[in-house]
This record gives C-alpha cells, structure tokens and sequence, in this order.
C-alpha cells in the first residue's frame, strides 16, 4: 500500500519536472523565434519623443549626468542599427538632450557631428553641434577645429577659414592650426594633407583624448585613400573582365594590384562580391 | 504611613480615529499605596487599568488630575530613577542575548561596570535564567520573557515596581515561584503595584486592593476588611438518603451515582441533615463552608457597575 | 551617555538588517556592472565608471536610510518595546536622538564599505587613486544625515509604508530646485510669484550637496559653496531633529 502511494507521489513530482521543462523549451524558442522578426526600432527608442532635454533634466533628480551618459550609449546603439533607416531624423533631438543633461560631457558633441557628417550627411547640423559644444566649453579646442576640418573635406574653404581662426585663439591649441587657418585660404583640400594634419595632431597631442581623436580621423583618412585605390581596381578589372572580382584576392591574382592594403589595424577591408562595395572593417568614429 | 505613590482625580479621553468623538477611559481615577505593601489594581477588561499605570509611567498624558511618585511629580527624573516597570506580554529586542538585554538597560542607568555584572548576574540568579544569559531573546519562551523582563524591572534596585499581569501565561510551578519572588521583593522593602486578572493570586499575597470598573475606582481598601469572614452556604456531599427528604433542607447541585452534593444556606439545616443522614444511616462524605471570595465581591461589584 | 547607550544598541540592530545588505548587495552590482557598461561608451570609459559608481553610492545610501529609518521609531512603538525604555529615567529627546546616531553610524560604514569598492574600481580601470571622489561623496554622506532625520520624523508618526512614501517625496522635491527656479523665471511678477519664492527658500535643496557632476568632469568648485552647503545640511538637520522632538513629545502611546 505505502509503496504505490509513494510512487503515485514520485510520478506527480517527474510530471511537474517534465512540464517546467516544457514550458522552459517554449519560452526560449518563442525568444528565438520573436529575435527573427525583423523590428523597425530597437527598445529605448521611446526616448526621441521626449519634448526637451530641458524637461527631462528635472526628471533626472540629481542623476542628470548618469542618465546623459545612458542616453548617449543607447545612441550609440541606435546610430549602429542599420535596419533602421529613418534613424536619422532624430539626432539633433537625442543629441541636444545630451547636451542640455550633461553640458560638459565632450564625446557626445564630437560624435554626434561625427554621425551627422558621414552618415547623415548633413554638414549644417554637424556645424550646429560643433557650435553648441563650444558655447558649453570654451576651452574645447577640437570642436571648431574638427568643424573647420569637416568644411574643409566638404570644399567650403570659407567657412574652414572662420572655423580654423576661432580654433587658433583658444590658449592650448596646436600650431597646426594657425597654418590650416593660412592654408585655407588655398584651393587644398586632399587626403595626403589630411592625413598630415591629423598625423601632428597625434604625435603632438597634450592627452589621451586628443591622440584618440586624432587615431580616429587617421583611420579615417587612410582607410578613404585605400578604398578609393580599391574603388579603382575593381573599377579597371570590370573594364578588363566584364564581371566584378569574386574576391579580393583576385585583384592581385590577376595583377591589377600587388598588394591589398591593410586598414591602421592592420585589418582586411570587407567586399560585397554582388554590389562591389566595398567597406572599411571597423566603424572609425566607433574605435 | 508615607505614601510612595498618590494618584489623585485622574482623567483620560481618547479620540479613536478621526472621529471628534471622544471616549472617556478614566473618569477620575483616585487611589494611594503606602510603602512596603503590595498593591492590588484590578478590574474587568476594557477598565482602564492599563491605561491608568501608562499614565503614571508617562507613556500616556492625562487630561487632569495629579500623580505624585515619592512626593515629586511623576514625570520628574528624581521619581523615576526608583521605578521598575514590567508590562504586559512584554516584547524585547530580539537579537539581543539575555546577558546582553541585561546589560543595555544597566548602561542606561549609568551603572558602574563591575556593580554592573554583579548586579546581572545575581538578578538572572533571582530569577531562574542563569542557562539563557547567551540565549537570544527572539528563542526565549513566554514564561522567560516574563522572567527576563522581571529582571530588567529589578535592575536599579527600585523601591517602587509596575507589574502587569506579571502571572499570566506562566505554568503553576512559575506561578508559584513568581509569587514567591514577589513576597521576597517585599520583605525586603520594596512596594509593589501589581494589575492582575487572577484574583486568586491577588488574594494570596496583596495587602491592598483598589477595583476599577468602566473608568472609576469603585472599592478601595485592605483585603481584610474588603472580604468579610461570613459564611456565604455550606456544601455537603452525601450518599444514601431519597432526594425527596432534602427537598426543604438544601438547594441540590449535582448528582453522581448515589451521591449527591447539597447547598446548605440556613446554619440550623446542617444539624437537621446531618440527624436525619444518622436516622437513615445515610453517609457525608464531606462537609465545606464557602466564605466570600475576592471572586464573589468582584463579579458582585462588576456587575453592579 | 544614554543617548549613546541607545545609538550603540541601534547600530547593532540596524546592522544586523537584512535589507541592508540586500542593499549593498545591489550596490556592489552596480558598481561592478559600471565596468561593462562602459565597454559600449564611444570615448571616456572612466566616466561612465564614475557616474554609475557615484549615482549607485547615492541611490543605495538614499534607500538604507529611508528603509531602515523609517522602521526604527514606529517597530518600538508598534512592538511595545519603547515601554520600557521610556519608563526608565530617560528624556524623550535622549531616545530619539539615540535612534539617530545609530542609524548615522550605520549608514557611514555602508558608505565606507561602498567607497572602497568604488575606489578600487576605478583603481583598476585608470591606475589611480581619485581621491577627489572622496568629496563628491562626503557630500552624498550629507545628504543622507539630512534624509535619515527626515525618515526619522515621519517614523514618529507614520506607518513603515507611508513613511518610505514622505521621505521618498522629500528627496524628490528636493531635487526639483531646478525646476522650482525655472518656474520663477517664467511666472509673472506677484503674488503667485512670491509664493513660489517663499516655497523655494523653505523647502529643502538637495541639489546643494549634489558635487557629482562637477567632480566627475574635474571642474573647480568654490571652496566657500562646500562650507555653505555642509552648514545648510547641517542646520536643515537639526530643524527636522526639532521637529521629530516636538512631535514625539507629546506622543500617548496607547
């Protein structure tokens, strides 16, 4: 009597046992199955409606500059999800409120004009953003120097000018400046003097920030130079062999180059085979 | 006779909630004990005896009325140092050991460190808790939280000691310690104010008693002369005698097999029942005169009140 | 003396709270996840540690107090402890003040103890010693005195529950100073002008002691703006204290 009572107890707690397991296997495969969906945003997005970075100050309660920080790491995310393709139509909005949380905090600035120029492709609002950080910190010398920088690249030696003059009077910096402020007045706009530029500012830089600053715009300036060099062998081997390369490699197989360049960390660059596209490795502004 | 605690026209109203309402709880309450005595506070439930020792404590402030504690109004500092207090179902910080509970209230009376564990030592003694001075309170039983609490009552040495209900919950053999301890504390010149529930108790060992009933002090005065030696009825049990003959000599309570207990009220009955138990060679089986009890004039006064 | 027999029996049961240490538990969490999160940053790391780190001090410190402060009056009273103690020759505003100091001691270790985790971590991270944070938290440490006695007061009178609610308002609204000035700024001149001006004086500016933002970002502070803030926290302190007194007073414990 004692023994099947027992089992019938037994038997109760493996069937519990095997349900938990059961509804465990659901769980994860909806998981997997609901990560499949492709979303048009990703979570936190809810964030672009708030109206003003003002307002959200006072809802911070003495935790403004934390939640400056998380709000710019969660656009940090938002900016890398390629999915999202209207993604741009808020970054002033979600950079202004960074800036309005944390006036002081200097990364969001140079970044957010960093995405505004080579992803958005929208100069005015990387000047805005550059404008704004200077007003907040008057001793950020980068920031006009990285906006005469961008107008430069972009051809608008005027406003280079203006912005290369503003740079050379706040105390601390570089003499590069004062020169590009000269220059600037010239028709000179290439990647060789890019790369110089940027190469003294790295080799000459006060801190950690700027030599960073400065790595970034360098893996910029060369990775531009190699893909356009790359732009062109494919280019001349389309002529050559009426269909695109299967692969890099092929360039040097059939002579066109002699070597495939390297990113600055020494990194391949990625091939599309169908479209011939072709990308740097690493997001440099991300590095 | 100097009076340790005097308690004059005290009044107290409560207002339950947010109700303006207001619900008187003593209605001028008077009484004294002298000292060296025990004193017996009693009353039914809900009497305002609780509520009239917070008063003297200064845990409730009263509407009127006086209260005087060795002569010095009773929130003084000087009428405090000698009071002992042990409340009803009383709750200590349970994560503190018995030894260490001791130890807390000894600091807060600012006793000197070596008359200090004397003094916890010889109290844990006094009251049976030597084994569970490392004991934490929170595993401590009701009797011995009963116990301890004595003991922190007892740690000044005060001449005047609040004890409420401090016989509840306690098995006989503790009853009966407790009791002892008491009449001890007495003897050696302590007064003690005593709430209890238990008259039996009460009637043992108080010298006084005062009865609060519905907010008033209703009866005061020495046990003596409260409970009169008069004989209320006499039982007798007896066996062997036809029911119908004791129809007119007493009131009959219960019958178990032959015999059968009688309520004699009239003294000359019992000399008439017990000839007629000889006349018919019937047998008592015992005889008991009931005097008054403190139950009797309580439950008599409660009612009338 | 009393007053320090009942802090030192407070400490001991505050510290021996189990919330406390689910608390520090949480915190050392978050100061340790600082680290993972600024992996993702694009730019200073160190910042995000110190802004997580600081805000995790302060939250947690700000959840101890009330939590543990708002239990300390009203458990005695509502578990007729207090009977006792307050039939012994004891002033009332002793015991209160007891509850106080024991909670204040408590909350300095668990500050200590969170500081040195904090410390460590960004020891690790950038290789130095940042003693300057020591600042931005003593000033947190102010605060937390200030929201103990207030946590105090409502225990007083209060239930566990509404109390947390009050105090937890107060540090709200304490927050909001910001808010209040703009409100200024935009109302018209008059009478609902100098309400908000006379409410703006009164009520209690935590952001007084808020130094995190600045210390982080390495900016010099006006030494005479430390020795203001410290005397205002410690002044608004003593009012609530005065308060709690009065209202404890007069108390029946029925």
């Amino acid at each position: 009597m004692i023994r099947t009572s027992g089992l019938r107890k037994g038997s109760a707690t493996v069937a519990l046992v095997a349900l938990m397991f059961l509804f465990c296997a659901g769980i994860v495969s909806l998981k997997l199955a609901v990560e499949r969906i492709p979303r048009k945003k990703i979570p936190g997005a809810s964030i672009i409606y708030i109206p003003s970075g003002k307002y959200l100050k006072f809802a911070t309660f003495g935790y403004s500059s934390l939640i400056a920080d998380l709000v710019y790491i969660w656009a940090i995310q938002y900016y890398t999800t390629y999915t999202i393709v209207d993604r741009f139509q808020n970054l002033e909005h979600i950079f202004s409120i960074i800036a309005e949380l944390d006036p002081r905090y200097t990364d969001p600035y140079e970044i957010g004009a960093l995405i505004a120029v080579t992803e958005a492709k929208d100069l005015g609002l990387a000047y805005k953003i550059m404008d704004l950080g200077l007003a907040k910190n008057p001793d950020q010398w980068i920031f006009p120097f990285e906006a005469g920088h961008f107008a430069q690249r972009a051809g608008d030696f005027e406003t280079a000018r203006k912005y290369y003059e503003k740079t050379k009077n706040i105390p601390g910096a570089p003499d590069i400046a004062r020169r590009l402020y000269a220059a600037a007045g010239f028709n000179v706009s290439d990647l060789k003097e890019s790369w110089e530029t940027w190469l003294e500012v790295y080799n000459t830089a006060a801190d950690e920030r700027t030599k960073k600053i400065a790595g970034k715009h360098l893996y910029q300036v060369k990775s531009a130079a190699d893909i356009n060099l790359l732009k062109e062998a494919v280019r001349r081997f389309r002529e050559r062999y009426r269909r695109l390369p299967a692969g890099l490699d092929e360039l040097v197989g059939f002579g066109i180059v002699s070597a495939l360049p390297r990113d600055l960390d020494g990194k391949d660059y990625i091939y599309n085979a169908k479209t011939g596209e072709i990308t740097p490795p690493s997001i440099w502004w991300k590095r | 006779m100097t009076m340790v605690l005097e308690v004059d026209n005290l009044a107290k109203a409560f207002t339950p909630g947010f109700i303006p309402k207001k619900r008187e709880i003593l209605k001028g309450i008077s009484f004294s004990v002298a000292a060296g005595e025990i004193f017996g506070y009693l009353g039914p439930n809900g009497a305002g005896k609780t509520t009239t020792l917070k008063c003297i404590l200064g845990l409730i402030f009263p509407d009127r009325g006086k209260i005087e504690i060795f002569g010095h109004p009773h929130l003084s500092m000087k009428g405090r140092e000698q009071l002992g207090y042990l409340p009803e179902n009383p709750y200590f910080y349970d994560y503190l050991t018995g030894a260490e509970f001791l130890d807390f209230y000894a600091r807060l009376f600012g006793l000197k460190k070596r008359d200090k564990e004397d003094k916890i030592a010889g109290l844990l003694r006094l009251v049976g808790m030597e084994k569970a001075c490392d004991l934490q309170l929170r595993k401590f039983s009701r009797g011995m939280l009963q116990r301890i609490g004595l003991a922190q009552a007892l740690i000044n040495d005060p001449t005047l000691l609040f004890l409420d209900e401090p016989l509840g919950g306690l098995d006989p053999l503790g009853r009966k310690e407790l009791r002892d301890i008491i009449v001890r504390l007495k003897q050696e010149g302590k007064t003690i104010f005593l709430c209890s529930h238990i008259l039996q108790d009460i009637e043992m060992i108080c010298d006084r008693v005062a009865i609060i009933v519905g907010g008033r002090v209703i009866s005061q005065g020495s046990l003596r002369d409260l409970i009169s030696e008069k004989v209320l009825y006499t039982e007798i049990t007896l066996s062997g005698i036809d029911p119908a003959l004791l129809a007119d000599l007493g009131e009959p309570v219960s019958t178990h097999d032959d015999r059968i207990l009688l309520k004699v009220f009239q003294e000359d009955n019992i000399g008439n029942l017990m000839a007629l138990v000889h006349e018919k060679k019937g047998k008592i089986h015992s005889l008991i005169p009931r005097t008054e009890t403190l139950e009797d004039i309580f439950v008599e006064m409660v009612k009338q009140g | 003396m009393k007053i320090k027999v009942i802090a030192l029996n407070t400490f001991k049961e505050a510290i021996r709270d189990r919330i406390l240490y689910l608390l520090f538990f949480f915190a050392a969490v978050a100061l340790v996840f600082s680290r993972v999160l600024a992996v993702l940053t694009v730019g200073d790391r160190v910042k995000i540690i110190k802004d997580v780190g600081l805000a995790s001090i302060s939250l947690f410190g700000v959840l101890m107090a009330i939590m543990i402060g708002t239990g300390l009056v009203y458990k005695e009273i509502d578990k007729k402890t207090i009977y006792t103690l307050l039939s012994k020759p004891i002033q009332r505003w002793q015991f209160l003040l007891g509850k106080f100091f024991g909670l204040v001691l408590t909350l300095f270790i668990m500050t200590l103890a969170m500081s040195l985790i904090f410390l460590v971590i960004v020891l690790l991270h950038t290789g130095r010693l940042e003693s300057r944070m020591l600042l931005a938290i003593l000033f947190i440490f102010i605060e937390l005195i200030l929201i103990t006695a207030v946590a105090i007061l409502f225990s007083c009178f209060s239930t566990p529950i509404l109390s947390s609610i009050f105090s937890l308002s107060f540090y709200l609204i304490g927050h909001l100073s910001w808010g209040l000035e703009t409100l200024i700024q935009k109302t018209r001149p008059g009478t609902s002008r100098i309400v908000l001006r006379g409410l703006s004086a009164v009520l209690p500016d935590l952001e007084n002691f808020n130094f995190k933002t600045e210390i982080v970002h390495g900016l010099a502070i006006d030494p005479r703006f430390y020795l203001y803030s410290a005397v205002y926290g410690l002044v608004y302190t003593l009012f609530i204290l005065t308060l709690a007194v009065l209202i404890f007073k007069k108390r029946d414990f029925v």
